[in-house]
């Protein structure tokens, strides 16, 4: 109890931040979808002009851009993107910092197991991550709700968060994991940034190049896309299951390595 | 009974040395010295007891009981003070040392107090406003105040001014006292003449010698010096026994070990302008020591 105390409390204030970054994204965001649909010609007329490629990307062609609703739906990716490297950073960090700030042999010395120390950092870091997914959840429905006027949107927006905390899940185990791991601990935040831009760019290629389709498994980014949630109105069994698989593999990976590990003092 | 453990202890980090089938008991009630000279491998010794690393082979026992699978068990009652501090930047002083208590199952705020009040420590400074020195006094009422049955000390005096190094002495002394074993290592050979009744040298990893710090001091060794009236011969001293020996101009210095008698003959042979026979100190025991392996 008390070292998940000492993390809440050490992650507050870039929690604070990262919340009031997700509120000003979301609302930056739709406040574009006011200029577009106030300025008289048909969103979706324009979109339809960009190259193939681009469309493919943004999830246009399956995105109503004249409602909010649908207009959301491409602002998803990005607010996916930026809670999964704070999922991604905060997993490494949480893990590597009593090696990154040498207070390894304060904390390891007391009677307290590395897996006691371990299970309240991942406690915490859940808290954190899912904080920052309510936070966005909550200003999404209000900021959508008001622009949308009289469209139904939350249970659009709570199916596309919860596909969002999965992935946040998914990438706070991946720091978590490389944190436990590596030799380097310290290196551990830029390396889980890396992999997730990789998956990212990953994800994106696929869309571009279709014959690249059987990659999707790999890159979690695919796993739960607006554009297939918002049409099947559900998820697809196959990525719960490969990311419940994940979350599992990687929990216990970083429990066993950091048991075994000689930590760096 | 045996505190401390150790059997053929050996942890080797890829290609660089590490230490090798380190071996030694620390008996209850006493406080041992472990010495030897930056990177011979002290703290690596310290920090698989504590495990923080693991051993490549060989055990240790503390209390009677593994210090791997029993280690959370046994730091109940182990308080460390390593040769660095670092600390939470962003605590509080207070709130570190209530952070460290809140591990163990008992009331420390008496102790925390009446160890401030000693070692002259301002509980209510911000971690990162402290000097060097006054961070290490945080070190020690840190490691100290859940009055533990087992003190290890990984070079502690480095960064107290020579008033608060006899202050820690002094509680140190208290603590052994109260039945506290403690384990002290350190390359400042006089603190650990001061403080331990026995010693394990160790060197390159591995320990060369352990013995009391008083047979040390008794074992024969004399410290010669004298001035001659002309100048001698280089060799004229070098005879079996003799270490340490230097020759400049008219003055003569080495250590002896062996038969007092021989080496007054050679000496009443000569001229002399002055003598000194003195008790060596454990730095000219433990030089000699060293340079033996060379």
């Amino acid at each position: 109890m008390n070292v998940f105390m000492i993390e809440m409390k050490a992650h507050r204030k870039s929690l604070i931040i990262w919340c009031i970054a997700m509120l000003l994204m979301v609302g930056t965001g739709m406040s574009k979808y006011e200029v577009f649909s106030t300025s008289g010609q048909s969103l979706n007329e324009v979109m339809s002009k960009l190259p193939k490629v681009v469309q493919s990307i943004f999830g246009i062609g399956v995105f109503d851009l004249s409602k909010a609703g649908g207009f959301y739906g491409i602002l998803f990716l990005y607010l996916v993107l930026m809670t999964t490297i704070h999922s991604a950073m905060l997993g490494a960090t949480i893990i590597s910092k009593e090696e990154r700030d040498k207070t390894t042999e304060f904390l390891m010395v007391k009677p307290i197991s590395r897996d006691k120390i371990i299970t309240a950092k991942l406690i915490a870091a859940f808290v954190n991550i899912l904080i920052l997914n309510i936070v966005t959840s909550i200003s999404s429905m209000v900021v959508v709700g008001y622009y949308g006027k009289g469209e139904s949107v939350t249970s659009d927006i709570g199916l596309l968060m919860a596909g969002m905390f999965i992935l946040q899940l998914i990438f706070m185990v991946i720091g978590t994991t490389l944190a436990a791991v590596s030799k380097k601990p310290k290196t551990a935040p830029a390396v889980a940034t890396g992999i997730l831009l990789t998956a990212y760019l990953l994800s994106t290629t696929i869309d571009i190049n279709l014959k690249l389709e059987s990659l999707k498994y790999i890159t979690p980014f695919k796993y739960f896309e607006a554009k297939n949630l918002l049409s099947s109105g559900g998820f697809e069994p196959v990525y719960i299951i490969l990311s419940a698989l994940i979350i599992g593999v990687l929990l216990s990976a970083t429990y066993l390595f950091y048991r075994k590990r000689d930590l760096n003092v | 009974m045996n505190t401390i453990e150790i059997n053929n202890l050996t942890k080797t980090y890829g290609k660089a040395r590490g230490i090798t089938n380190v071996s030694f008991n620390v008996e209850e009630g006493e406080i041992f010295g472990f010495i030897g000279p930056n990177g011979a491998g002290k703290s690596t010794t310290i920090r698989t007891l504590l495990s923080l690393i693991y051993p490549t082979s060989g055990s240790a026992k503390i209390f009677g009981k593994d210090c791997i699978e029993f280690g959370p068990e046994i730091k109940k009652e182990i308080g460390y003070l390593p040769s660095e501090v670092f600390y939470y930047d962003n605590m509080k002083v207070m709130d570190l040392l209530n952070y460290s208590a809140s591990f163990y199952k008992k009331d420390c705020k008496k102790r925390i107090k009446e160890l401030a009040e000693i070692m002259n420590l301002d509980l209510n400074k911000k971690i990162d406003d402290l000097s060097y020195g006054n961070k290490k006094k945080v070190g020690i009422v840190q490691g100290l105040l859940h009055e533990p049955k087992l003190i290890m000390l990984d070079e502690p005096t480095s960064g107290l001014d020579p008033l608060m190094q006899q202050k820690f002495f002094d509680l140190l002394k208290e603590e052994n006292k109260k039945g506290a074993t403690i384990l002290f290592s350190s390359h400042v050979l006089s603190e650990v003449q001061k403080m331990c009744e026995r010693v394990a040298i160790i060197k390159e990893g591995k320990i060369i010698k352990i013995e009391r710090i008083s047979d040390l001091k008794e074992n024969n060794y004399k410290n010669f010096e004298l001035e001659t009236l002309s100048k001698i011969d280089q060799n004229y001293f070098n005879i079996n026994g003799v270490t340490n020996l230097l020759v400049k101009d008219n003055s003569v210095s080495f250590l002896f070990k062996g038969n007092i008698n021989l080496i007054l003959q050679k000496i009443s042979v000569i001229e002399i302008a002055n003598l000194w026979i003195e008790e060596p100190n454990l730095e000219d025991v433990f030089m000699h020591y060293y340079e033996k392996g060379e």
